[in-house]
């Protein structure tokens, strides 16, 4: 589903983010990605959904090599991926609900059906009655659900989710990640960047961890792993 | 077509949804447009002025006395054929001497040597007006040939020769002056319209930015502000519209009755040009919108 080949990356003028990456996530996994801050997790990340490109390497999701993604190809990745993040990055001028059906209307979905579909995962992630909100009427545990509706609305088939619960409180987190594995459990492939110990032993699912931009561990059942 | 009307509906939400950024951006371009229409009512006023002034400017043509009359009805209609000629009226030698003497009646000294001469010592004239104050001395130089020029007696171009010149120099730096004017009032609107909506797609960078990470490709992006753009423009044109109305019918009776007598009929010269000029005005307004936003959008957000 997604794999990175000996990926590089370079910020310039002398950042090395990632030197030489190579790990391969198969459909339906549910993978946590851990380490140090700077150590390049979200950088990863990023080239999934193509806002970074890698300076040497290769990154395929399913048969697509998007190393060279041409831009006006981006939006027909990322309409295949739901993307999740610790700020929630939702529209603030628009409601819960337009911030949901946004990502329905950007990929030409009917309107019809944007009126069926939204509601019901409004519903799966728990905001069922609160579709009409600002997200400033809202709490960061809701936002972040809102977020999460988004990114799954449009059937994405992997989710990547950099620091979710970063800005939540434990018990929210720990609500958010239940989320995240639910999704799981319906085949969804999940990337969950995060370095909260807790979610990450809590999981029991297959661990890599990162350190100076290299993958030094990379296990099924994985610990988060003292540095 | 769907993407077209939902692009037409974020537009519609944005401006509603944005209300301040929104008032100020069209309160800015009202001002842009109130500083070019003032510019062009001013000018309106300054030219009109200028032509009653050289409308009303007059050289005459005095005739010796043996000229004949079909030679001076000959030379008036010599000079109705010059287009540069606006009017050319025929005077008697009584009326001549008439006039003359209503001109200096406070005047004994000149009315007495006029009693001391026998008869009629005027001859016939001509009074001459001309379209362009600056287009006398051209006029005047016509009238030197052969044939005319012996019964000609006087012009009485010498005394108003720098009168002219003057009031024709100050049309035409009437008219530069108005045009430096537009030009830079034209050059700060376009930078204060290029600042706003810069400033506009500014404040709109995360959000923008958040549109592209679900997918949104660049014309859902760029559509909304495109169509916002053109909106604004349309809103302060029809707001400049309802303003120079209200203006105008206020102050037209004024301004009237302060170019006594000059032909300023501002509220017919907007009616007349209404339709190209505010159709001028709104497309170069929402030009300027839209090439400010691709640029702006361009330049910040790589959209
Ligand atoms: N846009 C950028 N320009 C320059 N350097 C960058 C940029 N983004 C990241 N870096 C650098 O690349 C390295 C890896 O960054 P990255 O954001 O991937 O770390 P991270 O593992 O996500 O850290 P954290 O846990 O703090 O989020 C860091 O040294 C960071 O300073
Ligand atoms: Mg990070």
């Amino acid at each position: 589903m997604i794999t990175f080949k000996n990926v590089t990356k370079e910020y310039p003028p002398k950042t090395h983010a990632l030197a030489g990456v190579s790990f391969r996530i198969e459909a339906g996994e549910f993978v946590s990605i851990t380490g140090q801050s700077g150590s390049g997790k979200s950088t990863v990340a990023k080239m999934i959904f193509a806002e970074e490109m890698p300076t040497s390497g290769h990154i395929h999701i399913g048969d697509w090599d998007i190393s060279n993604i041409r831009h006006s190809d981006i939006p027909v990745l990322r309409r295949q991926i739901g993307v999740v993040f610790q700020d929630f990055k939702l529209l603030p001028k628009k409601t819960a609900f337009e911030n949901v059906a946004f990502a329905l209307e950007v990929a030409g979905e009917s309107t019809k059906r944007i009126r069926e579909v939204v509601p019901h995962v409004l519903k799966i992630v728990g905001l069922g009655e609160k579709g009409g909100r600002y997200p400033r009427q809202l709490s960061g545990g809701e936002q972040q659900r809102v977020s999460i509706a988004r990114a799954l609305v449009h059937r994405p088939k992997i989710i990547v989710a950099d620091e979710p619960t970063g800005n939540l409180d434990a018990i929210t987190a720990r609500e958010i990640i239940e989320l995240f594995t639910r999704i799981n459990d319906f085949g969804t492939t999940v990337v969950l960047v995060t370095h909260d110990r807790d979610i990450v032993n809590g999981l029991h699912r297959r661990v890599i961890t990162l350190r100076d931009g290299k993958v030094s561990s990379d296990a099924e059942k994985g610990k988060y792993l003292l540095s | 077509m769907r993407s077209f009307f939902r692009i037409i509906r974020f537009a519609l939400q944005s401006m509603m949804r944005n209300f301040w950024l929104s008032f100020v951006t069209v309160s800015v371009f009202v001002l842009t447009l109130v500083t070019v229409n003032a510019v062009i009512v001013l000018n309106v006023l300054a030219n009109a002025s200028v032509k009653s002034v050289e409308g009303r400017v007059q050289v005459t043509v005095y005739f010796t006395s043996d000229a004949s009359e079909s030679t001076v009805k000959n030379v008036q209609s010599y000079l109705l054929g010059l287009s540069q000629v606006k009017d050319v009226s025929y005077v008697t030698a009584d009326e001549a001497l008439a006039q003359f003497k209503e001109n200096h009646q406070n005047d004994p000294v000149i009315l007495a040597s006029l009693d001391e001469v026998d008869g009629n010592p005027l001859g016939q004239a001509l009074k001459i007006r001309a379209y362009n104050a600056g287009d006398f001395p051209f006029v005047l130089q016509a009238l030197e040939t052969p044939e005319y020029k012996p019964f000609i007696k006087d012009k009485n171009y010498n005394n108003y020769e720098s009168a002219l010149r003057v009031l024709s120099d100050f049309s035409e730096k009437v008219r530069l002056g108005f045009l430096i004017l537009a030009l830079f009032f034209g050059f700060i609107a376009t930078l204060i319209v290029f600042n706003t909506i810069r400033v506009a797609i500014y404040v709109h960078r995360d959000e923008i930015g958040i549109m592209k990470l679900v997918g949104a490709n660049d014309w859902f992006v760029r559509g909304p502000f495109l169509f916002e753009s053109i909106c604004y423009a349309f809103i302060a044109t029809v707001v400049m519209g309802v303003l120079l109305s209200a203006f105008l019918t206020f102050a037209n009776p004024a301004i009237v009755a302060f170019f006594q007598g000059v032909d300023v009929d501002l509220v017919s010269y907007y009616l007349t040009n209404a339709l190209p000029m505010f159709g001028a005005q709104f497309g170069i307004l929402a030009l300027l919108g839209l090439g400010t936003t691709t640029f702006a959008m361009r330049r910040y957000l790589r959209v």
